[in-house]
Order: C-alpha cells, then sequence, then structure tokens
C-alpha cells in the first residue's frame, strides 16, 4: 500500500498540476474506504452477539469509551456541516484510537472465558486486517486532498487490562467492542458522506 | 322474613361488583416497549405496549435521558405515530447517543415502570419502501425484458451520503408460487430477462440502509409480457429444419448413387483367377458349352464304357479348338493355344483350311486320329471363330492292334455345333477295315476315308452339318446302335477277334436319323448291293492317293499295277459312279466334287496306273 500510494501520488501529482482532479482519484478511493469502513461494524456486529446482553447496572456506560472525548457530529445537520478535511481527520482519529485497544482485545480474547473465544478472536483479527487496511487508505486519501487534511487528534488509550476477576473481563471486553462498534459507524457515516461530497460529477450515485 | 332475605340478597348482589370493581383497581400492570425505529437516522419513533391497565384509566408516558446527562425528557410527540407510540423529531434526536428510554404507566392507583432500553438511532434504521416502482416491457434483439425503475424513500437523505441504501426486488409469475430475488445494489433501476412470452409478471422492491433493518416490500406491480417467440427457440427451430432439408437432400443423393457409393465405400475384392489350365474344370467333365464336345462313340464291344472326355483329351493332349472366351477362364490348358502348339506338334489352327496330317498320337488304347478343322473354310460358314474345333481322340478298336480290349472303341467325336458348319469328325479306322499300318497309310486310307465323306463335308451347308452334326451322345443307347452296327459289321466281316481291318468291310452312311445319330450300315449286310452292283458293275479300278493339296484336292497317284488297264480314263466315269452310289447322301454338293473328279481324270488319263479306292482300305504294302 505505501508503494502503491506514493506511485499513485505521484501520479496524480503529475495529472493534476491545473485541473483539479481530486475527485476522481478521490472518488474511487472514497468507494473503497467506505467499503472497508462498512466492514468494520458488520464483524462488530456478530463479535457482539455472542456476547449475551447485559444488565445495565454491569455495564458501563458508553459514555466512558475512551474515544467519547473527540468532539464528533450527533446528528445529521451537523454532520452535514462538518468540512470534508474535518471529516477526514475525524475518521483517521477515531481510526487510530483504536489500533491500541484492538491489540488488547485481540490478546485478551483468547483467554476470555467465553464458549465461543475462538471466534471472538478471529473476528478481533478481522477487525484489525480492515482497520488497517482502511487507515492506509486514508493516508493515500489525505495526500491527495491537502495538507490541512492531515491533522490527527491523538487519543490515548488507558485501559491497562481488562480486570482480574471473569465477570469483569467479560464485562469489559464487551464494553470495548460495543465502543468499537459505534465508532466504526461514524468512521463509515463521515466517509459516505465525504464521498458523496466529493463526487460531484456522480450525484446521482449518493 | 324471606322478603328481607330475598331483598338483601338482590342488594348485595347489586352492591357487591360494584365494590368489587372498586376493590380491583390497581397499580397498572407493567408497558413494554415494542420497538424503535428510526426511518431515516433522524427521526425515530418507539412503540410499546400496555399493560393491564388496572381498572381504571391508565396514561403512558415515556421517558427517557441520554446517556451523557441525567436529565429525563419526556417523550415530546405522543400523537403521530399514533397509540402507544412516541415520535422523537429530528430535534431531539441525535445519532450515536444511547438513548434510555422508559415508559411508565399511570393510574389512580400508582404506576408502573417498564424495563429501560437502550436504544442507538444508527442501529434501529428501517426505511420505508421504496417509491414510485415503475416495471416496463422493452424490446431487445433477443426478447422483451422487463425494466423496473424506483426512488428511495422520500424521507431517507440518500443525496447527501447521510443514508445509503441498498436495494432488492422479487418478481414472479402471478400464477407463480415461488418469488425470485434479485440484489440491485445501490443502483435504482434493473432489468430482467428471458421471460415467458404472454406472461403477468409480479414485481415488488425493498431498500435497507448499508447498516440497518430491510424495508416492507412496496406494493406489487403488475405488467403482462406480450407474446412473441424466444429468439433461440426460434434458432433451433431453423437450424433443425434446415438439418432435416440437408439430410433429406444427401439421402437422396446417396440412393441415387447407391451403387457407386457401395462402389466407393465398399471396393469389391477382386478374386483370384488362375490362367491356364483349370483342373478341376476338366476332372468335372462337364462340357460347358464352347467346350461341349460332341462326339459320336462307337463301341467295338459292348462292354466297353465311354471314356471320359476328359481322360481322353488328357492322355491325349492333343486338342485343338479355339477359345471362344476370354484367355483367363480358366479352361483346359488344352484349349489354348499354346498348349495345342505344344502338344500336338505344331499343329496350328491356323492350318485351318487345310487337311493337315492328322497327327496320330499313340494313346493307351489305341492310336488316335487328330482331326483338324479343315472345313470351316471350306464350307465358307460364317462364324469360323465360334465354331470350336476340337481333335478328339480317337481310340481305336482293337482292330487296329490285334488285341481285344475291353476299352477299345472309337470315339467319334465332334464338336458341338454353336454356330453352324464346323463339323470335323475323323472317321473312325474301323468303320472301314484297316490295317495295322494304319498309321502310315494314313494318308490315303484317311484321304479315302476323307474322300468318301468329303462329300458331305464340303456339302455341308448349315442344313448339312445339321445332318451330319452328331452330337455328343453319352448314353449308351446311341453308341449302342453303333455297337450293334459295329458289331454286326464285325462280325460279318472277321468275326470276333479278329481285327476286321482285315476285311474288306464297308460301312456306309445310312442316314442320319433325327437324334442325329448317324446310322451307318455295313455295306456288305445291306445296302451293300446296290453299291456292290455298282462297285462290281464297275470294275474294279483303283487309284492310290497320293495326298491332298491345299485346295482339298485328291491327288491321285497312278498306279501301273492296275488290274484292269485301258481303264484310266474311265475312272470319270468311275467317279462319278461313285458319286451315284450315295445319292442320298450327296446333298447339297460342293464344288469341291468337280475339282475331284476332274483332277482324278486328268491324273487319270495321264498316268498310266492308279487308283482311287473308294473305301478307305489300308494297302496292304
Amino acid at each position: 500500500m505505501a508503494r502503491r500510494s506514493q506511485g499513485t501520488k505521484l501520479h496524480l501529482a503529475v495529472l493534476c498540476l491545473v485541473v483539479s482532479c481530486h475527485a476522481i482519484g478521490l472518488s474511487d478511493l472514497m468507494e473503497r474506504a467506505s467499503q472497508r469502513s462498512d466492514q468494520l461494524p458488520h464483524s462488530l456486529v456478530h463479535a457482539d452477539s455472542h456476547f449475551p446482553p447485559m444488565g445495565r447496572v454491569m455495564m458501563p456506560r458508553p459514555s466512558m469509551c475512551h474515544t467519547s472525548s473527540l468532539q464528533t457530529p450527533k446528528d445529521k445537520e451537523q454532520a452535514l456541516r462538518v468540512s470534508e478535511n474535518e471529516l477526514i481527520s475525524l475518521a483517521r482519529s477515531l481510526l487510530l484510537a483504536w489500533n491500541d485497544p484492538l491489540l488488547l482485545l485481540s490478546s485478551e480474547a483468547p483467554t476470555l472465558p467465553h464458549p465461543s473465544n475462538g471466534d471472538i478472536s478471529s473476528k478481533i483479527r478481522e477487525l484489525q486486517d480492515y482497520s488497517k487496511s482502511l487507515g492506509d487508505g486514508l493516508d493515500i486519501l489525505v495526500n491527495k486532498m491537502g495538507p490541512s487534511s492531515q491533522y490527527i487528534s491523538s487519543i490515548p488509550f488507558k485501559g491497562g487490562d481488562l480486570g482480574n476477576d471473569k465477570t469483569s473481563r467479560l464485562i469489559n471486553f464487551h464494553f470495548l467492542m460495543s465502543c468499537f462498534r459505534r465508532d466504526s459507524h461514524k468512521i463509515d457515516s463521515f466517509l459516505k458522506v465525504l464521498r458523496c461530497r466529493a463526487t460531484k460529477m456522480r450525484p446521482e450515485t449518493c | 322474613m324471606m322478603w328481607r332475605d330475598v331483598g338483601v340478597t338482590l342488594i348485595l348482589s347489586l352492591i357487591l361488583p360494584v365494590v368489587a370493581q372498586g376493590a380491583r383497581h390497581t397499580p397498572p400492570g407493567k408497558p413494554k416497549l415494542t420497538s424503535c425505529r428510526s426511518p431515516d437516522k433522524e427521526t425515530f419513533t418507539c412503540w410499546w405496549e400496555a399493560g393491564s391497565d388496572g381498572g381504571r384509566p391508565t396514561t403512558y408516558s415515556l421517558f427517557y435521558h441520554k446517556e451523557n446527562s441525567e436529565t429525563v425528557y419526556e417523550c415530546p410527540d405522543y400523537h403521530t405515530a399514533g397509540a402507544n407510540s412516541c415520535f422523537f423529531n429530528k430535534n431531539e434526536t441525535s445519532i450515536w447517543v444511547n438513548y434510555n428510554i422508559t415508559v411508565v404507566a399511570t393510574n389512580a392507583l400508582g404506576n408502573n415502570f417498564s424495563d429501560p432500553v437502550d436504544v442507538d438511532v444508527v442501529y434501529i434504521v428501517q426505511p420505508h419502501t421504496p417509491e414510485n416502482v415503475t416495471v416496463g416491457v422493452l424490446e431487445d434483439e433477443d426478447g422483451p425484458f422487463l425494466r423496473v425503475s424506483w426512488e428511495p424513500p422520500r424521507k431517507a437523505d440518500t443525496r447527501s451520503g447521510w443514508i445509503t441504501l441498498i436495494y432488492e426486488l422479487r418478481v414472479k409469475l402471478e400464477e407463480a408460487e415461488e418469488w425470485e430475488e434479485h440484489r440491485a445494489g445501490q443502483q435504482k433501476m434493473f432489468n430482467i430477462f428471458s421471460l415467458h412470452s404472454g406472461g403477468v409478471y409480479m414485481v415488488q422492491v425493498r431498500c435497507k440502509p448499508d447498516h440497518g433493518f430491510w424495508s416492507e416490500w412496496s406494493t406489487a406491480s403488475y405488467v403482462k409480457v406480450p407474446d412473441y417467440i424466444p429468439r433461440e427457440r426460434s434458432m433451433w427451430i431453423l437450424i433443425a429444419v434446415f438439418s432435416a432439408f440437408i439430410f433429406l437432400i444427401l439421402t437422396w443423393i446417396i440412393t441415387l448413387n447407391r451403387s457407386s457409393v457401395k462402389h466407393c465405400l465398399l471396393p469389391p475384392v477382386p478374386g483370384p483367377k488362375i490362367k491356364g489350365f483349370d483342373q478341376q474344370l476338366l476332372k468335372k467333365g462337364k462340357p460347358e458349352e464352347d467346350l461341349l464336345v460332341e462326339y459320336l462313340e462307337v463301341y467295338v464291344n459292348e462292354k466297353q464304357e465311354l471314356m471320359p472326355e476328359g481322360k481322353d483329351l488328357r492322355d491325349v493332349g492333343c486338342l485343338k479348338s479355339k477359345s471362344q472366351s476370354d484367355n483367363d477362364s480358366g479352361r483346359g490348358s488344352c484349349d489354348s493355344h499354346t498348349l495345342l502348339m505344344e502338344k500336338c506338334g505344331g499343329v496350328e489352327s491356323k492350318d485351318e483350311s487345310s487337311y493337315e496330317e492328322p497327327e496320330l498320337l499313340q494313346g493307351q488304347a489305341g492310336s488316335w486320329e487328330r482331326l483338324e478343322r479343315g472345313d470351316s473354310q471350306v464350307v465358307d460358314t460364317p462364324d469360323s471363330s465360334d465354331a470350336r474345333v476340337k481333335t478328339w481322340p480317337l481310340v481305336f478298336s482293337p482292330s487296329i492292334h490285334g488285341s481285344s480290349d475291353n476299352h477299345h472303341y472309337g470315339t467319334l467325336e465332334m464338336p458341338k455345333q454353336h454356330s453352324t458348319s464346323e463339323i470335323t469328325y475323323s472317321v473312325p479306322d474301323h468303320l472301314f477295315p484297316t490295317s495295322t499300318s494304319f498309321p502310315h497309310h494314313h494318308h490315303p486310307e484317311y484321304r479315302d476315308s476323307l474322300g468318301e465323306y468329303s462329300e458331305y463335308r464340303h456339302s455341308r451347308s448349315p442344313s448339312t452339318g445339321v445332318l451330319y452334326h452328331w452330337e455328343a451322345q453319352h448314353h449308351p443307347q446311341a453308341h449302342s446302335n453303333f455297337n450293334i452296327r459295329n458289331l454286326e459289321r464285325q462280325k460279318e466281316a472277321t468275326g470276333l477277334g479278329l481285327p476286321p481291318s482285315r476285311s474288306m468291310e464297308y460301312v456306309e452312311v445310312q442316314k442320319v436319323n433325327q437324334e442325329n445319330q448317324l446310322v451307318l450300315k455295313p455295306l456288305s449286310s445291306h445296302g451293300r448291293g446296290p453299291s456292290q452292283v455298282q462297285f462290281g458293275r464297275a470294275v474294279v479300278d483303283y487309284s492310290k492317293v497320293n495326298g491332298v493339296n491345299n485346295d482339298n484336292v485328291l491327288l491321285l497317284q497312278r498306279q501301273r499295277e492296275m488290274a484292269e488297264a485301258g481303264q484310266y480314263c474311265d475312272y470319270r466315269e468311275k467317279e462319278g459312279a461313285e458319286a451315284e452310289r450315295y445319292p442320298t447322301q450327296q446333298q447339297g454338293k460342293t464344288t469341291k466334287d468337280g475339282p475331284v473328279a476332274t483332277q482324278l481324270q486328268e491324273s487319270t488319263c495321264l498316268t498310266t496306273s492308279g487308283y482311287v479306292d473308294t473305301v478307305p482300305t489300308m494297302p496292304t504294302f
């Protein structure tokens, strides 16, 4: 992907000297990115289905997700008001924020006291792959979009481990999974809005 | 008393239900949130079901609070979405926010809370059905097809990309049971091919957001496909008809040229043809048409049997014949020219016209006399080519050898007459008394005999040919005729055992009977009288026959020992007498008589001696 990104970068830089041809390359890239981002929630839904619905007492609140500090649009109007650069930045920031938790989850999954921890483990690995490929694609995308789009908010992940006892581990695992599911939705939505906004030549596809 | 009791009972029965009703009032039962749905990811609605109402009018209220705050809000709109529903409008809807919703049922006696439900709008999106579904029939080179088009539901904002919808449609014939489903992706148009001509189709469309629930199916759209012949089927029909046509034509052509096709495919295997001598054929002894040899067997002895022709032929090996068929007919080699030349000492067929020297071969039983075909040219018969002339061996009677042998017999073979005229025959020796020195004097005798018979020969015409035509007589009867006559003759002349050659006996040909048998009778027994008379009348003058020239003219030799002198020139008369002697046999004289006579006359007059012995006697020199 890095090779391809450099190659495409050069290629596009040559071609797009005069005319703004972001849309051409962007739309394809955006399409791919949105397809990639689309896969995340699906995988998470499958992974989440293994967990029984927890009582709300035991379940930590979603506001305790470590990415909740990142300000993201809350509704459609807000989302449509966000600039493209911000959108791509948000998407990349969120994606980046989940690299470490995914590592934790993948390491904790095999020892998870759950009957189908094997499936969960494989799902986590799948999520890692998707996340990686999407991140690379977005990197290429921001290279096309300009330097102002390359700002990334760093969101540290402080969760060391999931807990000591079996229950807290399961709960924390499930909680992390749910946080990631929502954030994958956000990423997907942001990219799709970005895609439709960037492809001015084909409005009917959106 | 009774009345009071009844009254109290009545009152109690009336009051108690009312009291009981009042006693049944309870706080409402627990409501339950059934579902919350958002059609556009901008608003959402929640529905609940009521529990028991507790006997009192119960009100339901919905409360919620968002995940980040503890502020509890009540449902802003209970009516838009219908009964027992709460509608959240755009302003109140936040995305990626958990709503904690609770429904409370309240009546006069109390209230009841439902279980709280966490709802994130993003996860509950279920759009409305696609709108404006249109189905049309379009024509294509392959036939008609359906084009289905639709629009996204009005509320779903797909233009901004806020919602991405994917579509699905299903189609079936009206009378069919199973639907045929197709995923259409994000496109808003779909083509359906391979339709049943004349069928009525039903089409329905639904949609789903990328992460959400499927919408309901749209209302069915009906479309009728016009009648048409499927191009594929029509193409196959055309191909089938064309192939059948070609096949018929090929069959017809092959039938017409059946023989040549068979010849081409199954070339005839040439059978083996053996050139030359065919042993089998000869062994069989069956006379083929042109090989048919007609012969007249003359038995000296009744016991004698007819020797098979083939054996004779083989023994002699001296056959002269004209082959009438192709060279590789497989006939006996004796028929071939070359063999004849070999075996017969160079006697060739070319000597047709002349009386060649008959070659005598000493067979087992006796000497043979060979026939030549000399008549073909003389008679001037038309088709000498196909006249088969054969020489046949003559087995002579013991008269020659002087020993009695069972197999002595003479055969006189005659060729069968295919064509007209060819008959040559050899006169059996014993017909005329001959001596053993026959070979040497074969000539004169033969000439004599020839002279006697030459008339017949020369006078041969087709009719006379028939006369002298002796067919092959295989059955003994014919032979017996001969035999008898011969025997008679033999007896008369010499008695059994004596060589008849010693006796001077003459056999005259009386006639040819209807079976083409030459009826001979000894001159001594029957008609000898006249001949004798004639013979006796005339002075016995003899002239030796010197030879026969090429013209079939007897060359007589004068002899000095003529008993009667001065009668030389009477020879003519004699000849004439002789000629007269057999008036019956002479039919159709040819010119040969003339020259003979004249020749003789000349010779006779010129020379002092010489005789013509009309009877082929073996001169005893």
